[in-house]
């Protein structure tokens, strides 16, 4: 032997140290008491003037954005300014037609029985009974886009996935909802986890996988448990198994608990994750579809994603693109913060302009006229009013360079502090910067540097300073040479604060 | 080793057309378009260094791809048709500008590493100054206290660490060890190894390929300390050699730099691996990278010493080879010329070894000419002349990379042959089946697809059961067996008559085991490609040594994978040349290039060589000489470079036969254990002193260069071998090692023909290699198999006379460890003795705990010939019952204990088997 140490233990321990520095909420740790310091927490928090508890660990966020602020205990017990266990968000919808949230505005459908009564699992009853490539066409034909935030057509990952040669294929559900403001995974993983489970099924007999994983983050106990329960309902009830629903096709699905990392909402970051390594982006190609978990063509959809999907097999393609635009058919569910007068889930159909989602909606601020919105979370943007007066569909957001992200919306007050909000923003990516590309990973931890010089120097009186240049400059070359969307993408929402900072703005 | 590609696409480059595969990624597109040096990268090494996937981590291998909206990196962006890329531009230029200054500022270390040099250690720094980045004021200032200098060899600076993970991917894809991983996330990220990062509490090999690969030195090593800062030594230079430790035959650039004690010698500074090498392709193992130090040691013989009854006389080498002579003439004179015999080196040169014989065959007159090849794969040698008509490896190194099934058999590479050991486990990683037939669980064992852990010795009931599944089911390539084979009828018949069960009784492995290992060959039988066939001296080294490689063989013929590539019989060779010293005739049956000594007309032709004919009758092999020496038959024995009072089996046996002699001269770098009986020591070169060319185990002659003068009065062998014939009156006139290699051209043409130090550079020639325009042969059989047609052997098993008794409970096994090398002459004169200070007895924890024998404590071995007193390791990797010892170390006597016993036809001693009792001390 090269030498006295033993290779399996060596190797196990040598993992287990790589990924205890990793993950903020390692499997098997007791979970700390948590206060959830996501942007629109943050924000609640500063205008009751409460500072963070003591004794807890910040983390971002616990998705109840539109009842902040929020903390979860050390036993998982969730509260919110609405009081201990919180309180179902408002649901509302614009136009006739609910997709995402036809069952949570009725509330609680975690119960199979209930889930069933309203419909769930008869889309895939009746695909059961036709080829799989049937249900392709119709998601190709749709032209549902991903709701995660890349917005790429789900038919065609699929397609891709169906026709990589495999002995063995995987689906995924995301749930890895990390983006601060956004909490309609949440509500779907809680509240209808059978249709979150009914379109991964659909899109496992699609593309002839016959395992499935829901992956939920450490954020989301309830989620999890809630899932669990879900499964278990619909493999007793031989929705899932050996033989669903007494046809031929095999499914297993079982839930995989992430451990506290934001990056891992980036497909293949979750992927190592689900394979017990640090979760750290992949190089692209070769693309999941193609080679993903343990190397095998691996489809992964966001919860919100999976959810449309039941509704797009029933109905059919054409009554889906009857929704929304041309380039983005179907509609969104878009999440407002507590610094809305009206908080909650809206859901409305692609083409919707902005300010009416903010204005009319939303009501605008809690306290009056707003300084701007963050949109689709960290790597999304921050948008000042004069910005609004754009529809929101995924061909005028690219037209200006916006980002819709996750669609989540936090409204930031009249009388924001620009540059305090900077080292928020930039602590957050320092914070979850995975460490795979050195843009990215050093960039982050001195754009926070940087940010708190700024902060320190008096915010405006930033302007001009280099330690303002130096920011500028460094966030051109993270957001040109980073391997992810993540070091991509942060740098477009610090760029603004920086400028609304400088005053450039 | 990667498979040529044909280019198929063109792409623009820089407004150069440049054609590519599809799928190729741009980077390596780049690079072989000459590109590279605009293109850095810091996370993706030069090929060989890495696996196929990219790490993607650097970011400064960034181009402007026409209709992208950001850059993209090159080293993991794949070409497709009528791609425009730019590789350079000002926006390109400062973005890489932007992560280097990045780094720069997170790294304190980042001035610890000078930019002069021009070696992988300096690529970050370099960039930095190539993009005008400065290196933060008092960063070469801070002390190195971090840096760790508890193992040997190895360092690290962890504040110069860049986390690149080239270090990750060169310990995974080269040598395949995993000793590396990152921890922490962001900016927090951190290379991390042993606990404490610690080499020592690692599964670490010390091969270096870390250093290597590392382009900022954060990870250097001893022989890198000196230059690290300082940057090269005036006057240092680059030799390219051999490696002179096993028979993989890597090659070495040393580089040489004027001793620092002012003396101004040269003397070795570094050594690493040639990048371009076909057999290492850069890649090195802890001993042919570190262990040089021997060299220097200040026990070297440095003039030649008579023995006088007051002890050691310093001669004049004139003196000594004049009293050499006349005691060899006059031994031969009163006893004639059998009472003489030699032993050449397999340490040394083909050139050494070549004059040696010669000389003893036609100056002496006798035919008494054996090397250590005897003690190792004599055996192998002559099954395989037999079965095939050529004794030395059908296939070559690189059909590890091109097989589909890999068996491994007797042997343990990744100790034994580090270097091989290294590209299998890739192999293996890259989807080649491994099929391991070893009594213990070696590193490969555990690797591999199916381990077969036979009883020691049982080889040949194994094999056979495993021909008979494939004749069974009808697996066979029938097509090959009937074109290139005879005896199949036989062999059918014989094996029939060979029950399962007996050889599953035999042989300790479940019937059901057997017949899944034969399944495995013979479903990758004929067109599914064949099986590459590794073999040790697990097979050799045993009286059923000769039998084991023809029942071996017989799988190989009955598979189709003599003569195919990716497939046939790779027998790894022990020394260095070791394969080069059968080459040029040190046996006592066949004179150069195989050629047998009874035949007439072989003695005629070389006879007009050699100005004389050698004598008839076959001579004697090693063991036969020490017999005849204890009976007063044989009388002077000549050993160049060899210890055989250590390494031989009966050491007893070994030391009555030195005793008995009225004259040894031993050739010798040290006072070995072999030279306290020798009336003559003459001081050796060492092999990076001397000049020549080495035979490695694939058939490979490579040029041997003196990196360094040797030290005092020792001289090179082949010139030893020259002055001695000139002093017995032969005249010799060879200026060079060229024109003695121009001589075994002529001497076996049908071998070296075409073999001349002209064609010698670079990765030399595999013989045969019959004409000046032959480019040599890597796969012997290709075309037809030499003797016509292969034979299939009908041999049964028989089992060895070593077996345990109620007295002699255990089954010992014999062999190397990673990091000492053979008797240890070399390694234990080296900073290796702090990676393994003994010899040890590995022992299965039952049985050590059912002797009392902790971990560390001393057992006493007895055998039926010999004791010995060793520290027990407690390992899994033996069964119960079974043992392994190494003999590296002379107080050990590891060969105290083996035995008498041989194989009758090679005369190859059985080390692998020995029956003992073990107790506490």
């Amino acid at each position: 032997m090269g030498s006295s140490v033993d290779q399996e233990t060596y190797q196990q321990q040598l993992r287990a140290r790589s990924l205890a520095g990793y993950y903020t909420e390692p499997a098997g740790e007791p979970p700390a008491p948590r206060t959830c310091a996501g942007l629109a927490c943050h924000l609640a928090r500063r205008r009751s003037g409460a500072g963070p508890e003591p004794g807890h660990r910040e983390v971002h966020c616990l998705g109840w954005c539109d009842q902040g602020p929020t903390t979860l205990s050390a036993a998982n017990a969730i509260a919110t300014s609405a009081g201990p266990g919180g309180t179902p968000p408002a649901i509302r919808l614009v136009g006739d037609t609910a997709i995402v949230t036809a069952r949570l505005a009725a509330g609680d459908h975690s119960a199979l029985d209930r889930a069933r009564r309203a419909g769930v699992y008869g889309a895939l009853a009746r695909a059961l009974k036709a080829p799989p490539t049937a249900v392709l066409d119709a998601l190709e034909a749709s032209g549902e886009q991903g709701r995660g935030g890349a917005g790429f057509p789900t038919g065609r990952k699929w397609r891709l996935a169906a026709a990589t040669p495999a002995s063995r294929r995987f689906v995924v559900a995301n749930g890895d909802e990390g983006d601060p403001g956004s909490f309609i995974d949440r509500l779907l993983l809680e509240q209808d986890p059978h249709a979150v489970i009914e379109g991964l099924a659909l899109c496992a007999y699609a593309i002839g996988a016959s395992e499935g994983l829901v992956f939920i983050r450490a954020e989301y106990p309830r989620a999890r448990v809630v899932m669990e329960a879900a499964l278990g309902e619909a493999r007793a009830a031989g929705l899932l198994g050996p033989a669903v629903l007494g046809t031929g096709f095999r499914l297993e699905i079982r839930v995989v608990a992430g451990q506290g990392s934001y990056v891992c909402g980036e497909e293949t970051a979750l992927l190592n994750a689900i394979e017990g390594r640090r979760g750290e982006v992949r190089v692209r190609p070769p693309f999941p579809a193609e080679a993903g978990l343990w190397g095998c063509p691996t489809v992964v959809n966001n919860i919100e994603t999976l959810v449309n999907v039941p509704w797009i097999v029933a109905r059919g393609p054409a009554a889906f693109r009857a929704l929304g635009t041309t380039g983005s058919p179907g509609t969104k569910a878009f999440c407002l913060s507590a610094g809305f007068r009206h908080p909650g889930v809206v859901e409305a159909p692609y083409g919707i302009p902005l300010a009416t989602l903010i204005r009319e909606l939303g009501g605008g601020g809690t306290d009056g006229e707003l300084a701007g919105v963050s949109l689709g979370g960290p790597m999304g943007s921050i948008l000042l009013p004069h910005e609004w007066d754009v529809a929101v569909d995924y061909p005028s957001l690219a037209a200006r360079g916006i980002r819709l992200g996750h669609g989540g919306l936090v409204a930031l007050p009249a009388g924001t502090h620009w540059a305090e909000l900077l080292v928020h923003w930039a602590s957050f990516m320092a914070r979850e910067s995975c460490g795979k590309c050195a843009p990215c990973r050093l960039g982050s931890a001195r754009a926070e540097r940087l940010a708190r010089q700024l902060l320190a120097a008096g915010g405006v009186a930033g302007h001009g300073t280099d330690a303002g240049h130096q920011l500028r400059e460094l966030l051109d070359v993270v957001a040109s040479t980073s391997l992810c969307g993540f070091g991509q993408g942060i740098p477009g929402p610090l760029e603004t604060l920086r400028a609304l900072v400088a005053g450039e703005r | 080793m990667s498979p040529t590609r044909t280019p198929t696409i063109s792409l623009q480059l820089d407004g150069q057309a440049v054609t590519a595969e599809p799928g190729e990624f741009l980077l390596d597109v780049a690079r072989r378009a000459g590109l590279g040096g605009a293109l850095p990268a810091l996370c993706r090494g030069e090929a060989g260094t890495h696996g196929p996937e990219p790490e993607g981590g650097c970011r400064l291998c960034l181009v402007e791809v026409a209709g992208r909206d950001r850059p993209v990196a090159a080293c993991h962006t794949p070409v497709t048709a009528g791609l425009v890329v730019r590789t350079d531009s000002p926006r390109l230029k400062s973005l890489r500008r932007g992560v280097l200054e990045l780094m720069a500022d997170e790294t304190p270390g980042a001035g610890r590493e000078t930019a002069r040099g021009g070696g992988t250690a300096g690529q970050f720094r370099r960039l930095l100054e190539a993009h005008g980045v400065a290196v933060r004021a008092g960063a070469e200032a801070r002390p190195e206290s971090a840096v760790s200098r508890a193992h040997p060899y190895l360092r690290f600076d962890g504040e110069a660490c860049i986390t690149c993970r080239r270090c990750l991917q060169a310990c995974a894809d080269v040598q395949g060890q995993f000793v590396f991983e990152v921890a922490g996330r962001g900016a927090g990220t951190r290379l991390i190894f042993g606990a404490g990062e610690s080499f020592l509490a690692s599964p670490c090999v010390s091969c270096g390929a870390c250093v290597e690969a590392c382009p900022t030195g954060a990870l250097f090593d001893r022989d890198r300390e000196p230059t690290r800062e300082a940057g090269p030594v005036p006057g240092a230079r680059v030799v390219q050699t051999v490696c002179a430790y096993c028979g993989v035959g890597c090659r070495l650039d040393v580089t040489v730099a004027p001793a620092p004690d002012g003396s101004g010698v040269p003397t070795v500074q570094a050594i690493t691996g040639t990048r371009e090498a076909s057999v290492n392709g850069g890649h090195l193992c802890a001993k042919g990278r570190y262990a040089h130090g021997y060299l220097q040691s200040g026990d070297r013989l440095t003039t030649p010493l008579l023995r006088t009854p007051t002890g050691w006389q310093p001669l004049s080498w004139d003196e000594a080879l004049a009293w050499a002579a006349r005691r060899l003439r006059e031994i031969r004179d009163a006893r004639g010329p059998d009472a003489l015999g030699v032993l050449t080196s397999s340490r040394s040169t083909n050139e050494a070894a070549y004059l040696l014989q010669k000389l003893f065959r036609t100056v002496i007159g006798t035919n008494n000419v054996d090397c250590c090849a005897r003690v190792c794969h004599s055996s192998t040698a002559a099954a395989l002349q037999l079965m095939t008509g050529t004794g030395a490896a059908s296939a070559s190194y690189a059909d590890i990379e091109a097989a589909r099934l890999i068996v491994v058999a007797g042997a343990n590479p990744t100790e034994a042959h580090p270097v091989v050991g290294a590209r299998i486990r890739q192999a293996v990683r890259r989807g080649a089946a491994l099929l391991v037939v070893d009594p213990r669980r070696t590193e490969l064992a555990a690797l591999a697809h199916q381990h077969l852990a036979l009883l020691p010795g049982t080889n040949v009931a194994l094999f056979n059961a495993l021909g008979r599944v494939i004749l069974e089911e009808g697996l066979a390539d029938e097509a090959y067996l009937a074109e290139r084979t005879e005896g199949l009828e036989g062999l059918q018949g014989f094996l029939g008559d060979q029950p399962l069960e007996t050889a599953a009784a035999v042989t300790g492995i479940p019937v059901e085991s057997i017949r899944e290992a034969g399944r495995r060959l013979g479903q990758a039988a004929g067109s599914a490609g064949g099986v590459l066939f590794v073999t040790g001296l697990g097979l050799s080294e045993l009286t059923q040594g000769t039998a084991s490689v023809m029942t071996l063989a017989n799988l190989a013929l009955l598979t189709g994978s003599i003569g195919r590539p990716g497939a046939g019989v790779l027998a790894l060779r022990g020394q260095n040349n070791v394969q080069g010293n059968a080459d040029m005739g040190a046996m006592p049956d066949q004179v150069t290039g195989y050629q047998a000594v009874a035949d007439p007309a072989v003695r005629a032709r070389v006879a007009a060589v050699w100005g004389r004919e050698p004598p008839a009758r076959p001579g004697l092999t090693v063991p036969e000489m020490l017999a005849a020496a204890r009976s007063g038959h044989l009388k002077a024995l000549w050993i160049q470079g060899e210890d055989i009072a250590q390494s031989d089996p009966n050491e007893a046996g070994v030391r009555a036969a030195l005793e008995s002699l009225e004259l040894l001269v031993v050739q010798e770098l040290f006072h070995s254990e072999t030279a306290r009986y020798a009336h003559l020591l003459l001081p050796a070169a060492g092999a990076l002193e001397q000049e020549g060319t080495f035979t490695n185990a694939e058939r490979r002659l490579q040029r041997v260069r003196a990196a360094v003068p040797a030290p005092g009065e020792a001289r090179a062998d082949w010139t030893v071998a020259r002055d001695l014939a000139n002093q017995l009156g032969a005249g010799w006139d060879y200026p060079d090692p060229a024109a003695v290699m121009a001589e075994i051209a002529r001497a076996a043409p049908a071998l070296f023909g075409g073999v001349d130090y002209g064609r010698l550079d670079g990765d030399g020639l595999q013989w045969p290699c019959p004409r000046p325009d032959h480019p040599g042969t890597p796969i012997v059989h290709q075309d037809r198999i030499v003797r016509g047609r292969a034979r299939l052997m009908s041999v049964p098993y028989e089992p060895t006379p070593e077996t345990t008794t109620g007295d002699l409970p255990f089954l010992l096994i014999t062999g190397r460890v990673l990091h000492h090398y053979n008797v240890g002459t070399m390694t234990r004169r080296t900073p290796h003795r702090e990676l393994e200070p003994a010899d040890f007895l590995e022992m299965h924890p039952a049985d050590a705990g059912r002797l009392g024998l902790g971990d560390g404590m001393e057992a006493r071995l007895r055998s039926r010939y010999g004791e010995a007193r060793v520290p027990v390791r407690h390992s899994t990797r033996v069964s119960p019952g079974i043992l392994f010892l190494s003999f590296h170390f002379p107080d050990s006597h590891t060969n105290a204990l083996t035995s008498t016993h041989g194989d009758p036809r090679s005369k190859c001693p059985e080390y692998k088997v020995t029956a003992v009792a073990v107790t506490a001390s």
